[in-house]
């Protein structure tokens, strides 16, 4: 089977001549002789086992440096002959006798032999069950057999990394056989850092990703399809297209940047977004030190190894496509009140709710204008004559003309519906691929394109990749992998309080979107109607913004054997990237705030990374039980980026093309930065194995950093063991367990990422928004004035993670089961993070120091198991479990916590000693004051031990919060303030089940996460009725402290809020943020291939889908699932593109 | 090759041998003053340590004037409710506001160290050059710390020789300051080439307001009489009082009266509002502004320009009784009936607060609640000073953020409030005539009509002009000849006391000086008292209270106590 193992990737083994000093060969059979090779080449070779029957030779394999030579030297002297089915992989036949078929008499049976997704297989062995009759299939997978043609006999058909498959011959001549793989994995090939083993073979955590299962998931974004598929990820996404996830190993690693390193085809990089999913062979996450130390210095966030894949065997075609639709949710999806909801709450909530919009009676009376505001129909002041609104206006006095005449929405507008619609999404791959003996082939072209939900926002992507290999001589190989993406992706910003979506829950419902001739309607006139912006205006005004990305990733690489055992090479690779974009700024004029410049921004950026890595590998088996491979490199890394931008105000007209950096009248303003960062390393890796029972693996890295100023340099150790105790004689006779193995490593990753590059450096700097002053008074112009800009640590070294890992890998029950699970401990010594200083020193950057410590331990856990239930139906399953529990230990020498500001709550999020990262923190609740004299009784207590004029709490009043006294002094202080959450979850999962039965197959992905905790900031806004004039949910007006109702969700609604209701953080907004989501259920047919083979089709499948098709959760939000880049402040919702339901039809297609 | 390699000079960035010549300190210097207005701008309106703008403005709106009682936070419940909790004493040290005010104030400092330091690595000045430098720099710090100083007492006192962060707060700095000002005082030149550079009468003034904070009459005596007599701006204009409007207006600046002032602009060149007047960007009334109806003139303020028919304010507070009070038209809709007041007004009213009837600079007749955010919040009345006008908004305002921004100095001193400070002086001397010269040369610049509103020619083109007649009925007289002399010395305080109030509200002195003049406890109550008659909304449930013994200054930032603290020991104390 061939995963992952590939001439690109660093040499598996290699031949060496080797004199035949050793003394004179043994003899041994011609079956070991092909163990022995395919041991030491990592190749398979396959043959009719009677081939090899009572044949014996003298045969070392030492003596060979090509499996080829071997298999030559092997063969010489029998009638037999090799040929070389593609990389890997060998065939071993009888020479042409033609005598020898002629002499039976029985009717060939014959047939394919094609595995799951309609690839030839070639190699397979077919033999009559308990007979020495067999073959092996040709290239095509064609095979022809020559039986006694019982009917009781059964063809068995085996085949390395496939399920044994018997079959009643019945009299049946003619057979179209498809061979599942098995999942037993332990020979799989598992590419590694700068090699390649077998994943029996593995000594760290290693968690290899189904990828059939992953790239099921219909998003363009190959890290948003991690999601559950390997223990200890940690993957949260949101529904906007291309946005990217926030994707963590193990939890939290340190204060900032999070982002585990990705190696593409060995070519480091930090992000994968624009990766076409379609081109991924495999995926490999390195979890601890005995993996991903070897990446040094940016292997503490996790390493996770990509590989792409390439072309095999006969030239093949291939195309995948889907076509689906996404529905956000239906109904009233915010739980808002309507318009005569919204008037009703006004007057339960003020003592004078009157007001020129609902009037001043007793009850609200809804208008039927708003602007002029409260006007009746046939006012004069609604005459349309009247009516002024010029949405181009280019300066004030217009504005201040402006005559507006807006109907009141009566039964309230649904701003949800209003911005988010169905949209659809597509993605077509083609795929054409194929090798010789010289070389393979893969060309592949993807345009990927999901429309938006949300107006005016999508993700458009082509992809095009050309991966290809040369074997120049036995010895000699070279070859290019290499990427080009070029994508379009207008995103708005999430989770922001002034940000598009939160518009949409923060909009009166009175308000329409256009005013009665078309124009937008809004907030305008004042406090009544909020301040909040129309967010169908909003993105409109967008439309005609424009933005590209586009990057080409990848390397070019050579290898050559060498001497003995050796084999160097070298890769050159990287990534050359630029995008640019524009944007025109509309004046605005439909809401309480206004914009009246029009301006057009544009920019442009140009990166490039080079990664220059060399390695030499010594790999050689010492007698029969020592199997040694030493690799020592270097490796060189330099990133780049330049950016330039610029603005320009005052344009005559705004109609694209006009609007460019040049032809606006007004402000021109622009400005470049730029970066630059490089990295240099030694590396050194040593597997051994005894008796492939006993596993050490050691690696080093010494990586030197452009960051660091007097601490250039690091160590990264690490030591790894593994003991494959079911290989022990005493465990040969359990006959369920068929493998075990206990893992064990320590050793140290490293992390860079948070430091700028010029981390090290005070500088000064002329700022112009801060240290430029108008000193001559002009009214109109500034002087250059410098400040301090950075405060340098030239201190600052190498954050540090100190890991220490067990695990056993385990497969049982006749390989059906498979366990792998782990225990981790990290501790994160000299964590980089920049302590604010007191303020006397400034305002300057802080430098990150080596000040703060942290700990990770948790546990991963994966399970995978497959079954047949009946000889048709069979089912596979894989779980995976990872659970993690992060605790700050310290964060700097003059403070035990830091917050990180949130808005207009004040601080509702601490980084606390003891606690883990972005935990919520504020008051706690306790209940009501119910009645006057609970506050007495409150108060009472509070002057017993506070004095006379003590009270309880601030602002204390019924129907309002009482706070918990936490500190027992009796007395609500700021120091009764409490951790009241925490959005790490106890655990998450991830759940496949696949099903197939015949042609149909089905699976079905499930997500969840259990214990994490949401800060739902949407309820500040619209549970309060004093918070702004925003739009108000039913739990104001209906779940709210009344009278009546003192088991309210709700405190009291008054006009104004307070410390104690919703003016300052409290648990009030803490909710159980756990859920279960189906991520995906597909069902799919696989048409019979001889239906469509006359046109040239081996393989079509045709599916359905549906994605996100339920959540089961408890949080009152809109999505539980909440993105969220930062480590220290993750977890609170202030509205955000939720994920949408999705429809999907698709088609496979094999030529 | 790996060395080099792995080296690289941090781009567009300047290390201090760069920096430590002539031309350097000069812009050094200037970065000293662009720290002036405390504010930053990232494409939000922020300040220079990321909070709002408002939060550090210079002119300290929210702490002298919305806590004194000037005015109201305005605007509606839940949009920066901060306000109202640090309006009522219930604002804790955590209060992010007092944090961002702190450490903005604190850059201030920093950069003028960042100027003495650095000059004693500079070899291409002359002594005399160097002097005039660090008297500059050294002038800044002072205005830097006088404004920590009245903010919240004890403050860490740190200096170019300082390298320890950890600096206690257990002494008084005024002496510090005092040494400031004199070293400014004593090598700043009369004039400069630029005005928006300090001089020496400057910081003749500032140091003898330093005096008068400490309650060293007789020392700021001198040297306030001095600056009446003698100085000069840094343009060379003698101190003198203007037209009272032309001190807010963009066009009028820099004029005689501003003695120290801190130089706004707009269209820049940084397409931000950063180096505008960013601290009362919410300060504009609703409808004719982007934003946000903040800081309304409160009732008692609005009475007090109640004057006698002799032309003198009611000094013992019954301006606020129903029959003096100024006519409001709160509770009344824009589109209702509605006669101003008509009884006599001092005229400085209406170039302090906006009212209903009565021309609202060139903006129009003030149309009442259309113009405020929410009456029954905050009242009825809109700020003036800090507003721009319609007919120069094009060349003075910057409109490209989310709030408006003004090229309107923030006047940190003028000529008027020197007069009135030396008035102070003159009464603790026994100079109770000359004290009263010195109010009547303040009450008659009012009286000026040049300093009057007056309605417009044509109301239906307010930027057209004004006629002739005024818009209310201004009443306004000096105090009689001996009048001060004759009631003796606790009248005349008040009588200065209540100059003080009419002269400079909205500025940001208000809680200030009655914090000085130790009145804050009586003076706040009573102005809850009065206020609390028109049961605005805005307080409810709040109960501003003032303690006596702690409320005089701001809480130490618990984020600064916190920051201080070093293994354990905290090196910051609060203040009371």
């Amino acid at each position: 089977r061939q995963v992952g193992a590939s001439a690109d990737q660093p040499a598996v083994a290699a031949g060496v001549e080797m004199p035949a000093t050793a003394g004179q060969p043994s003899e041994v059979t011609l079956k070991f002789a092909f163990q022995e090779i395919e041991d030491k080449f990592s190749v398979s070779i396959a043959y009719k086992s009677e081939l090899v029957k009572s044949r014996k030779l003298q045969f070392s394999v030492d003596n060979f440096r090509s499996a080829e030579e071997a298999l030559e030297k092997a063969l010489t002297g029998f009638p037999l002959h090799f040929e070389k089915v593609r990389e890997h992989f060998y065939m071993v036949t009888e020479k042409e006798q033609p005598s020898a078929g002629a002499a039976m008499v029985q009717d060939p049976v014959h047939g394919t032999v094609r595995d799951e997704k309609g690839n030839a297989l070639t190699g397979v062995t077919v033999k009559v069950k308990g007979s020495n009759v067999g073959t092996v299939t040709d290239i095509n997978g064609n095979f022809k057999l020559q039986t006694p043609g019982a009917t009781g006999e059964q063809l068995e058909i085996t085949y390395l990394g496939f399920e044994t498959q018997t079959i009643n011959i019945r009299g049946q001549l003619e057979f179209n056989i498809v061979l599942k793989e098995t999942s037993s994995s332990l020979n799989e090939v598992v590419v590694t850092g700068y090699t390649a083993q077998k994943k029996k073979d593995l000594t760290g955590a290693v968690a290899v990703v189904k990828m059939d299962a992953l790239t099921r998931q219909p998003t363009g974004d190959v890290t948003a399809q991690l999601q559950g598929q390997a223990a200890g990820v940690t993957v949260i996404g949101d529904g906007q297209p291309g946005a990217a996830p926030q994707v963590r190993v193990r939890g939290v690693n340190t204060f900032n940047n999070n982002n585990p390193l990705y190696v593409v085809d060995g070519v480091p990089t930090d992000n994968i977004r624009d990766l076409n999913p379609a081109d991924i062979a495999s995926m490999q996450v390195m979890k601890d030190a005995g993996s991903a130390s070897i990446y040094g210095s940016r292997a503490s966030n996790g390493v996770i190894i990509v590989t792409t894949k390439r072309g095999s065997g006969k030239i093949k075609v291939t195309y995948d496509g889907y076509y689906g639709v996404q529905h956000p949710k239906g109904g009233n999806v915010l739980h808002t009140l309507n318009t005569q909801e919204t008037a009703d709450l006004r007057w339960i909530a003020m003592q004078d709710p009157g007001n020129d919009i609902y009037g001043y009676g007793d009850k609200p009376v809804i208008p039927d204008y708003i602007a002029p505001k409260g006007a009746k129909e046939g006012d004069p002041s609604v005459n349309p004559d009247l009516y002024y609104v010029d949405p181009n206006y280019t300066s004030l006095d217009e504005y201040n003309n402006f005559y507006r005449i807006t109907k009141a929405n009566k039964t309230g507008t649904d701003w949800y519906h209003a911005v988010f619609k169905n949209a659809p999404m597509t993605s077509h791959n083609i795929n054409v691929s194929g090798s010789t003996d010289k070389a393979n082939y893969l060309f592949s072209l993807n345009y990927f394109n999901q429309q938006g939900t949300l107006d005016y926002t999508y993700y458009k992507r082509y992809t095009l990749r050309s991966n290809t290999s040369f074997n120049i001589t036995d010895h000699v190989r070279v070859g290019e992998n290499l990427a080009f993406s070029l994508v379009d992706n207008p995103q708005v910003g999430n989770y922001s309080p002034d940000g598009v979506l939160a518009m949409v829950m923060r909009e009166q419902p009175i308000i329409p979107i256009y005013d009665i001739k078309g124009n937008f309607a809004g907030s305008y006139g004042g406090g009544d109607l909020g301040d909040a912006e129309n967010p169908v205006a909003n993105q409109y005004r967008t439309r005609n913004n424009r933005s590209l990305t586009n990057r080409l990733f990848g390397n070019i690489w050579g290898e050559v054997d060498l001497l003995k055992h050796f084999t160097f090479r070298t890769s050159f690779g990287g990534e050359v990237g630029s995008d640019w974009g524009h944007s025109f700024s509309y004046p605005t004029y439909e809401n309480k705030e206004y914009f009246s410049v029009n301006q057009y921004s544009q920019y442009a950026d140009n990166n490039h990374e080079w990664t220059w890595t060399n390695t030499l590998t010594y790999h050689q088996v010492l007698g029969k039980d020592h199997d040694l491979k030493v690799i020592a490199g270097t490796e060189a890394n330099d990133a780049r980026s330049i950016s330039i931008g610029g603005s320009t105000t005052d344009y005559f007209s705004f109609d694209p093309p006009y609007p460019t950096l040049s032809t606006g009248a007004g402000q021109h303003n622009n400005s470049s930065d730029s970066y630059v960062r490089s990295l240099f390393s030694l590396i050194g890796r040593v597997d051994y194995a005894f008796k492939d029972k006993y596993l050490l693996g050691f690696t080093i890295r010494r990586d030197g950093s452009s960051v660091f100023v007097d601490n250039k340099w690091g160590n990264f150790p690490a030591a790894s063991a593994a003991w494959r105790i079911s290989e022990e004689k005493f465990m040969k006779g359990i006959g369920w367990l068929n493998d075990l193995k206990i893992r064990g490593s320590y050793g140290v990753m490293g992390n860079q990422t948070n430091p700028s590059p010029t981390n090290g450096y005070t500088t000064f700097a002329g700022v112009r928004t801060s240290s430029y002053y108008d000193l001559t008074g002009s009214n109109n112009s500034i002087l250059e004035g410098f400040q301090p800009y950075q405060t340098g640590a030239p201190q600052a070294k190498w954050e540090q993670d100190i890991n220490g890992n067990i695990g056993f890998d385990a497969t049982v029950l006749n390989n059906h089961l498979e366990i792998s699970a782990d225990y981790y401990k990290k501790d994160i010594k000299d964590l980089l993070f920049a302590p604010t200083p007191p303020g006397i020193a400034g305002t300057a950057i802080s430098p990150f120091i080596n000040i703060g410590t942290m700990t990770n331990r948790g546990v991963d856990l994966a399970v995978t198991g497959h079954a047949g239930i009946t000889h048709d139906l069979k089912l596979d399953a894989t779980l995976s479990f990872t659970a993690y529990k992060n605790t700050v230990k310290k964060v700097a020498d003059n403070a035990t916590y830091f917050d990180v500001f949130q808005g207009r709550l004040g601080n509702i999020i601490r980084n606390q000693v003891g606690g883990p990262t972005s935990a919520f923190f504020g008051y706690k609740i306790d209940g009501f004051f119910n009645s006057q004299a609970d506050i007495d009784n409150a108060d009472k207590l509070a002057q017993e031990k506070n004095g006379p004029d003590a009270v309880y709490e601030t602002d204390e009043g019924i129907g309002r919060f009482k706070y918990k006294d936490m500190n027992g002094d009796g007395i609500i202080t700021p120091d009764d303030r409490t951790i009241l959450g925490s959005p790490h979850p106890d655990f998450s999962y991830g759940l496949n089940i696949g099903l197939t039965y015949k042609g149909f197959d089905f699976n079905m992905t499930l997500y969840g996460t259990q214990g994490n905790d949401i800060w739902n900031n949407v309820r500040w806004w619209r549970d309060f009725f004093g918070n702004f004039n925003t739009a108000k949910s039913y739990t104001a007006l209906y779940d709210s402290w009344t009278e009546q109702n003192h088991n309210a969700r709700a405190p009291k609604q008054e006009e104004q809020t307070y410390f104690s209701t919703g003016q300052v953080a409290n648990s009030y907004f803490v909710e159980n943020g756990s859920y279960l989501r189906c991520k995906n259920m597909q069902l799919g047919y696989t048409l019979p291939a001889n239906v469509f083979s006359k046109w040239g089709v081996s393989r079509l499948h045709v599916y359905v889908q549906a994605a996100n098709l339920f959540t089961i959760t408890k949080y009152s939000g809109l999505d539980p699932e909440l993105n969220g880049n930062a480590a220290t402040n993750f977890g609170v919702d202030e509205m955000g593109y939720p994920n949408q339901r999705q429809y999907l039809v698709g088609l496979n297609v094999g030529f | 090759c790996s060395k080099s390699f792995l080296e690289h000079d941090p781009p567009g960035a300047l290390e201090i041998d760069v920096i430590a010549n002539k031309k350097g300190i000069s812009k050094l210097l200037i970065g000293a003053y662009g720290a002036l207005d405390g504010q930053n701008d990232n494409g939000d309106m922020i300040n220079l340590n990321g909070g709002g703008g408002f939060t550090a403005a210079p002119d300290n709106w929210i702490y002298g004037s919305v806590v004194g009682g000037d005015a109201h936070k305005g605007s509606t419940s839940g949009d920066q409710d901060d306000i109202l909790h640090i309006a009522a004493f219930s604002a804790d040290p955590t209060e992010s506001f007092f944090n961002d005010k702190w450490v903005c104030v604190y850059e201030g400092v920093k950069r003028c160290n960042l100027v003495l330091s650095t000059l004693k690595k500079v070899t291409d000045m002359s002594d005399e050059e160097k002097t005039e430098a660090a008297a500059e720099a050294r002038f800044l710090r002072g205005h830097y710390y006088f404004d920590l100083r009245k903010m919240f007492k004890n403050v860490p006192w740190t200096d170019e020789d300082s390298t320890n962060l950890y600096i206690k707060n257990d002494k008084d700095i005024f002496p510090n300051i005092e040494a400031d000002f004199k070293y400014a005082m004593d090598n700043l030149p009369p004039t400069q080439p630029s005005v928006g550079q300090a001089n020496k009468y400057a910081a003749e003034v500032y140091l003898a307001k330093t005096y008068l904070y400490e309650k060293k009459y007789a020392d700021a005596l001198p040297l306030f009489t001095d600056a009446i007599n003698n100085g000069q701006t840094s343009n060379g204009l003698h101190y003198d009082l203007v037209p009272f409007q032309n001190n807010w207006n963009a066009a009028t600046e820099n004029n005689a009266e501003s003695v120290f002032a801190i130089q706004n602009n707009v269209h820049d060149g940084t397409s931000t509002a950063a180096n505008a007047n960013q601290g009362d960007m919410l300060n504009y009334p609703p409808n004719i502004a982007p934003c946000c109806g903040f800081f309304q003139p409160s009732f008692d303020l609005v009475n007090s320009y109640r004057t006698t028919a002799g032309g003198l304010p009611y000094l013992d507070g019954s301006y606020n009784t129903d029959a003096l009070a100024v006519k409001s038209d709160q509770g009344v809709s824009s589109g209702g009936n509605y006669t101003p007041d008509q009884g006599p007004l001092d005229p400085r009213l209406d170039w302090t607060a906006g009212r209903r009837g009565v021309p609202y600079l060139d903006w129009g007749v003030n149309p009442g609640r259309d113009w405020v955010v929410s009456q029954p919040f905050a009242g009825p009345y809109a700020p003036v000073k800090m507003m721009y006008r319609q007919a120069t908004m094009d060349e003075f305002v910057d409109f490209s953020e989310w709030a408006p921004g003004t090229a309107i100095n923030t006047l940190v001193i003028r000529f008027a409030d020197v007069l009135l400070m030396a008035a102070e002086c003159e009464v603790e001397a026994g100079s109770l005539a000359q004290a009263e010269a010195y109010v009547n040369r303040v009450r008659n610049r009012a009286k000026d009509p040049r300093s009057w509103v007056y309605k417009y020619a044509d109301d239906e083109n307010p930027t057209g002009g004004f006629s002739n007649t005024p818009a209310a009925n201004y009443v306004i007289n000096p105090y009689p000849d001996g009048d001060f002399a004759a009631k003796g010395k606790d009248y005349a305080n008040t009588a200065i006391r209540f100059e003080r109030k009419l002269e400079l509200a909205m500025e940001g002195q208000r809680f200030f000086d009655l914090v000085r003049w130790g009145i804050a406890g009586t003076a706040l109550t009573a102005y809850y008292t009065a206020e609390g008659k028109y049961k605005l909304t805005d307080y409810n449930g709040l109960n501003p209270h003032f303690t006596t013994g702690k409320n005089e200054y701001y809480p130490i930032p618990q984020r600064q106590i916190d920051l201080s603290t070093k293994n354990g020991v905290a090196t910051l104390q609060q203040n009371y």
